[in-house]
């Protein structure tokens, strides 16, 4: 997912489950600073580079791919992006090798996200946003996983997107399924490796990253080899996962989206205390009822980012305006509070959240017998501080 | 990384050191040993790519290309490893041909880095300028074996030290608040 559902999108869904303004631009800024929270970003405020929540393109790029660095890029990858949907997953005739890989592949619902969401609970407002990153992107991202693997996350020619006839929101088809022929095209997707030229969202061209027969490649960590395309909400497509048998897989995201929203309202009421538990493949009933041909027409529209779309309607809600998302907003605050202050900061609260989130995961997946993400401690609560790090 | 692990990249990279100098010691006789480390390397490569079928891309979708990739290298070895009484130059030619290709590589690579605003690609420079060095004594001392068995001998050397250091590399302890 993108800015305009981590961001804007996070915002209406925390508003909608009762959070007050100012709260809600916490937990939206919080969401989407995960994508944004680099080892580079870390070390240039002097924060633990442990609890970075993402690698820009650059880092990846000089990542090697020994043990340590896989563990490392798993870490991140897993816990925040693309969070395993169920660690003890079991497929016959399989290796442990490969199935170390096959558990972490991405989807909703799983034991995790329950784990995620009671983790964030009474740990802030930071804390809860790290976890709607999590979960949002558990519908995103369903089907591939966070570390770099070829026979699971490879993509090959056969990859086709829904393309729905003209004028097909305005003849009342949304949210409807939409494949047949009278509703729509499947229309080939082209990909490109050429990471500086922008998606082209009218021609169906993409940027993915390129075929690379090494199993652990960069190149082949989560959604790469099918680019940003799995992250656009209006994508509706079909193609052969490589773990998947030769299967044709459908992957419709707007209706994914459109749960993931409701999940977010229904998860935030459980955070804000509102209700008493959480549960999976539970949402929130109302906000279809009530938004669902707004959120719809958002989801739809092929267009590279929602941003302004969810902006409006977030306003709309809430009345107030939602500021632009400036990544440097909380920087000072961080840098220049002394040692034993940063905990107190926003930053410093994130990064609390960020390393809990990271831990656990990391901790359940070596648990399941899986070595991939190395190992985590859990330490108790008075020991662990930002400034013991530096220790 | 495991003890296991670690005690297996430092004793690799200590072997490929000793095996280097020995090499350097007895260059007059080292040019069979070089074919046989090309030959068993190819061997090796196609080994594990087969393995790598057998155990993982056979449950893939479009994993039989592994397979393919194995047989081919495996030949490839074979056929190397058969080559006791061609002439050094074709050793020298070949080892011309692989540098000058890994340095081309390392080259792009770093100016598509540096492209991309990263600093980071002045060590990928200097590996591909070195590379392509060699490549170009390899060509012009095509006459002379005894160049084949120091250029592979530095080679060698270059490897084990950076596996020696990879095995030093510390393993991150994740801590949090549970």
């Amino acid at each position: 997912m993108q800015e305009d559902f981590h961001y804007y999108a996070t915002y209406c869904a925390a508003f909608l489950a009762g959070f007050g303004h100012e709260d809600s631009l916490d937990i939206c800024y919080s969401a989407q600073f995960v994508d944004l929270c680099s080892r580079t970003l870390l070390l240039k405020i002097g924060a633990p580079q442990n609890a970075a929540t993402t690698q820009l393109q650059l880092e990846m790029m000089d990542a090697s791919t020994d043990v340590l660095s896989l563990q490392d890029i798993t870490r991140i990858w897993a816990s925040f992006h693309f969070l395993p949907r169920d660690l003890y997953a079991e497929k016959a005739k399989r290796t442990k090798r490969y199935m170390d890989r096959y558990r972490l592949i991405c989807g909703p619902n799983g034991e995790l996200l329950k784990k995620t969401v009671e983790l964030a609970k009474g740990h802030g407002l930071q804390h809860a946003g790290i976890a709607m990153h999590v979960l949002a992107d558990t519908w995103a991202h369903s089907n591939f996983a966070g570390t770099p693997t070829l026979v699971i996350n490879n993509t090959d020619e056969h990859f086709y997107e829904f393309r729905e006839a003209a004028g097909g929101e305005a003849n009342g088809n949304a949210g409807t399924d939409l494949d047949s022929d009278s509703e729509g095209t499947w229309v080939k997707v082209k990909f490109r490796h050429s990471p500086s030229e922008p998606d082209d969202v009218e021609k169906g061209l993409y940027s993915n990253s390129l075929f690379q027969g090494n199993e652990v490649s960069i190149m082949n960590l989560g959604h790469g080899r099918a680019g940003h395309f799995p992250d656009y909400s209006f994508a509706k497509y079909k193609y052969l996962p490589a773990w998947g048998d030769y299967h044709e897989l459908i992957k419709d995201n707007p209706s994914d989206y459109r749960k993931a929203f409701s999940q977010m309202v229904y998860a935030m009421k459980f955070l804000k205390g509102s209700i008493d538990l959480f549960e999976t493949e539970r949402y929130e009933e109302e906000v279809p009822e009530k938004y669902g041909e707004r959120i719809d027409r958002i989801l739809r529209k092929r267009q590279i980012n929602a941003c302004a779309d969810w902006k409006e309607f977030g306003e709309e809600l809430s009345g107030q305006e939602i500021p632009d998302f400036d990544v440097e907003k909380y920087q000072d605050e961080y840098s220049k509070a002394g040692k034993g202050e940063k905990d107190n900061t926003f930053i410093g609260r994130f990064i609390k959240g960020a390393l809990a989130q990271k831990g656990m995961v990391t901790g359940e997946i070596f648990k399941s017998g899986n070595m991939i993400a190395g190992f985590s401690k859990a330490v108790p609560k008075d020991k662990l501080s930002i400034k013991n790090f530096f220790k | 990384m495991t003890k296991f692990q670690r005690l297996k990249r430092i004793l690799f990279g200590i072997l490929m050191i000793l095996v280097a100098g020995v090499m350097v010691e007895f260059a007059n006789d080292a040019y069979m040993v070089i074919l046989v480390f090309i030959g068993w390397g190819f061997m090796v490569s196609g080994i594990g790519s087969m393995f790598y079928y057998f155990t993982m891309a056979r449950f893939m979708v479009g994993g039989r290309r592994a397979l393919y990739i194995g047989v081919i290298l495996m030949d490839f070895g074979i056929i190397t490893m058969s080559l006791s009484d061609v002439p050094g130059m074709y050793v020298l030619l070949y080892l011309a041909i692989l540098h000058a290709f890994a340095g081309v590589i390392e080259i792009l690579r770093a100016r598509e880095t540096m492209k991309n605003g990263s600093k980071h690609f002045k060590l990928k420079l200097s590996h591909g300028i070195i590379d392509v060095l060699l490549a170009i004594c390899c060509i012009v001392f095509i006459k002379n074996t005894k160049i084949a068995v120091f250029i592979y001998s530095f080679g060698l050397l270059y490897s084990g030290i950076m596996y020696v250091i990879s095995g030093f590399r510390r393993t991150a302890m994740l801590q949090y608040i549970p």
